[in-house]
């Protein structure tokens, strides 16, 4: 009913056996198939060495990754908040971004003005810029005491410890 | 005149082009206070952001100057009190409680007993006396939580003393009865990390 599995085994390795036939012609279209294909030529122009490097630093001169306010791992996602009714704009400004009033423009609900900024550990003096010229602390945290420019400004502190 | 020409090209290439908001003659005093602390490894960037600080509120140049040279002097001071491993954030903190009124050795002695990072031990130090805590039961408070509470629990007591003096709670009292509160249960607490919403300062 079943074969002897050693008879069909002699089976297999007679067929492996057997000679295959190769067209005699192949060795020498394989040749030349070979000899047509010739290897791409590749210079490396100076000029485009000094641009791709141009382009890498200016890259990096525009990221400016070593700035503090740079994304970072262990950064923290705060909020800032500030309730300003008849402000037509107002601005976060603070350790983080430069003090840059235009890197943070806060948008605005029903007169309530907020914004998200990633902070890294540290802590960050910071204070809101109303309609471009008012300088206001922020009420929800602690004040800045050692303000020495005659405006007021606040602090805020991210740990690195189970903050 | 080639090489000089080539050096003062070469420094201002190095000088930070944040600080070009600054009119030249406060520039150059700025740069040379920052070039002196980065000589001193000193960290330069609260230097920087210091003056831009007074930059864009349009302080006059003298006053951006002295608060530069006064915070090189302070980050200088909080070093020697923290060591030189002290991080860049935990010497800024070092300077606000220096600020604050905490001493030196209150700095040495919270490093003794406190793992890194201080940044936030530090800070809530001298947000307490800014709270009007005197500064000296804000030292006692602080290194009294310090050996175990978490960052979380020092904000935590740090708010509540807050709301106590808002509520009209004379400040030495409300840091004394809320460190013996806030000490038993930040010992207690869970320290898992867990996802939150954004934060508020």
């Amino acid at each position: 009913m079943f074969e002897n599995e050693d008879d069909v085994v002699e089976r297999v390795i007679q067929q492996l056996r057997r000679p295959v036939a190769i067209d005699p012609g192949l060795d020498a279209r394989v040749m030349q198939e070979i000899a047509a294909v010739r290897p791409a030529q590749r210079r490396v122009w100076p000029l485009w060495s000094l641009l791709a490097t141009a382009a890498v630093l200016g890259a990096l001169l525009v990221a400016r990754p070593w700035t503090r306010n740079a994304a970072q791992n262990g950064s923290d996602v705060f909020q800032f908040v500030f309730v300003a009714p008849q402000a037509a704009s107002v601005s976060l400004v603070g350790d983080f971004n430069d003090w840059d009033p235009k890197r943070a423009p806060m948008q605005t609900a029903q007169g309530v003005w907020a914004t998200v900024v990633n902070l890294t550990p540290g802590r960050y003096r910071y204070a809101f810029l109303v309609n471009g010229v008012e300088w206001r602390a922020d009420p929800g945290a602690p004040a800045a005491k050692d303000d020495e420019f005659g405006t007021p400004s606040s602090v805020v502190t991210v740990g690195g410890r189970g903050s | 005149m080639i090489i000089v020409a080539l050096l003062l090209s070469a420094q201002v290439a190095a000088q930070d082009p944040r600080l070009e908001r600054l009119d030249p003659e406060t520039r150059s005093a700025v740069v040379a206070l920052v070039d002196s602390a980065r000589g001193d490894g000193l960290p330069v960037e609260p230097l920087i952001q210091r003056a831009l600080e007074g930059a864009t509120k349009s302080a006059p140049g003298a006053r951006i100057v002295a608060a530069v040279r006064r915070l090189t002097l302070d980050l200088g001071t909080a070093r020697t009190a923290l060591g030189t491993n002290a991080t860049s954030p935990e010497l800024e903190a070092g300077v606000a409680a220096l600020r604050a009124g905490a001493t030196p050795q209150v700095l040495t002695q919270l490093r003794t007993v406190r793992r890194p990072p201080l940044t936030m031990a530090l800070s809530v130090l001298a947000d307490l006396v800014a709270s009007g805590v005197p500064a000296d039961s804000a030292a006692v408070a602080v290194l009294r939580l310090a050996p175990k509470a978490r960052d979380a629990d020092l904000v935590e007591f740090r708010r509540a003393v807050e709301r106590d003096i808002a509520l009209g709670a004379p400040p030495g009292a409300a840091t004394s009865v809320r460190v013996n509160a806030g000490a038993a249960e930040a010992f207690g607490a869970n320290s898992g990390n867990v996802p939150r919403p954004p934060s508020r300062p």
